[in-house]
């Protein structure tokens, strides 16, 4: 399998320390009251964001360890790629100061090429950007796209506005330009500078947070896809990560529906909007949904053409919900397997096939 | 002879009986079918809308906003667009082809005027 969605974390944003002018270093040791934190939720999982036994043995947070993450992960389901993603670092575009979040961006996407990416042929790497200094993301694109372990630009559905929005096409338009995918994954809703994660405000708990995880991957989607963005930038790939995705029949078929109605609102979107999506999007699985009868989620999924090349499987590895392949692959049509455990990521990353027979151990 | 099956033009209405900005629906051709005059020229069209049945006799003629290569309004096709007044669907009057999609379409009509009649026959 190939999963497309892996926290890798530090322990303590110090570590970052060795890749940051001395400036900014001041402010991960000394700012604030004792040190910086990077915005975080201000949800709280009763019993913790993590699954229960992925601390490292020799201490640390999950997903801080790579020995720990190849004993849990990578060979325990023979994987044939992994896709880092971080964690927390995917606030840093709601930092208000953004000569800080891209420092941090700059430093922890040296910090995974560094660290992380040698210690296996498996792991490959997102690259992370402050969307808010889109000259400044445009330029580490172009720097950053050159190292081979990147397969994608990583953004937060979280943002000062959707991304079909002017102000960030630059963004994607270096992505595309440089021939990576861009990633829009759940999280910075809500934190720092960030409007609120939805229409009704700041849910008060963290289950409605979550249960409304896809929201802000929702209104991006669509602001995109009247944005005309992708049938300007045809090569523009866009992956919407940790969102679910049975919400993305309703919103299609809803979008479809309008633009027919509507298309003179938006006169530069000139393709029914689900065949963009069906060309140049595509969605992990995770948090897949869990209907009581799983027939029902195979009929609503299979309700939208060409939905078996459109998903790519996610485990959301070291998450307290984590989807593990077996569940996956039963919750799907079984015919899908191949495409949605792997093909469809190869292609979408243009990884080269790996016999997972012979991975290394 | 069924001018329904031949192609062959059949008289619907009185020349003065469709006037600039008139509209009629007339029983012809085995169908219902809207007329309209947009500025002294004829345009001939299914009655309903091929999305929910809308009654395309009360829909608007305008122009439209045409299709863009980038974010920006260019009006264009003045006279020549129709919107159906249920849920707003266009097409082109002469083409009868949705603007959204060229492979939808309402039905069209060719209109002549002839010795004082307005015929209709099938494309």
């Amino acid at each position: 399998m190939i999963d497309c969605d892996v926290h890798h974390n530090f322990t303590s944003i110090k570590e970052l320390s060795p890749w940051l002018e001395p400036t900014w270093r001041q402010y991960l040791d000394r700012g604030g009251y004792s040190g910086y934190s990077l915005p975080n939720y201000p949800w709280v999982h009763p019993s913790g964001f993590l699954m229960g036994d992925a601390a490292p043995p020799n201490g640390g947070i999950a997903g801080s360890d790579y020995d720990t993450m190849r004993s849990q992960l990578l060979d325990r389901w023979n994987a044939e790629y992994v896709v880092l993603n971080g964690e927390d670092i995917l606030n840093v575009s709601c930092i208000p100061n953004h000569h800080f979040g891209r420092a941090l961006a700059r430093a922890y996407n040296r910090w995974t090429l560094e660290t992380w990416l040698p210690q296996d042929d498996r792991l490959r790497a997102s690259m992370v950007v402050d969307v808010e200094d889109p000259d400044g993301a445009v330029a580490d694109i172009r720097e950053f796209a050159q190292h081979p372990g990147v397969v994608q630009v990583l953004l937060p559905t979280g943002a000062r506005r959707a991304y079909g929005d002017p102000f960030y096409h630059p963004v994607f338009e270096a992505a595309a330009e440089a021939g990576l995918p861009v990633a829009m994954h759940a999280g910075a809703d809500g934190l720092g500078t960030n409007p609120p994660p939805t229409g009704a405000g700041y849910p008060r708990f963290y289950i409605e947070y979550h249960t409304l995880i896809c929201s802000g991957a929702m209104a991006h989607l669509v602001s995109l896809l009247c944005s005309g963005l992708f049938e300007r930038v045809p090569d523009l790939r866009l992956a919407v990560v940790e969102t679910g995705v049975a919400w993305l029949p309703g919103v299609l078929w809803r979008l479809d529906a309008n633009w027919k109605a509507l298309r003179a609102e938006v006169p530069w979107v000139k393709t029914l909007p689900s065949e963009t999506v069906q060309r140049q999007v595509r969605f992990t699985t995770q948090p897949l949904e869990q209907p009581a009868n799983g027939t029902n989620l195979r009929k609503l999924l299979s309700a939208v053409d060409g939905m078996e090349n459109m998903l790519m499987f996610a485990t959301d590895y070291p998450h307290w919900d984590v989807d593990v392949a077996t569940l996956v692959e039963r919750r799907l049509p079984p015919e899908w397997s191949s495409k949605v455990m792997g093909e469809n990521a190869r292609s979408f990353y243009g990884l080269p096939v790996r016999d997972t027979e012979k991975a290394p151990a | 002879v069924n001018p329904a099956a031949t192609g062959e033009s059949v008289r619907v209405l009185r020349e003065h009986e469709l006037p600039p900005g008139g509209r009629r629906v007339v029983h012809a051709l085995e169908s219902t079918v809207a007329l309209v005059n947009v500025g002294g020229r004829i345009f001939a069209f299914a009655e309903r809308c091929p999305h929910a049945g809308g009654p395309l006799v009360h829909g608007r003629v305008s122009g439209a906003p045409l299709p863009t290569e980038r974010e920006e309004y260019v009006w264009g096709r003045e006279g020549r667009v129709l919107t159906c007044p249920w849920h707003g669907w266009q097409f082109d009057l002469e083409s009868g082809r949705a603007l959204f999609d060229s492979r939808v379409a309402v039905a069209t009509y060719q209109v002549h005027v002839r010795d004082g009649w307005i015929e209709v026959s099938r494309r």
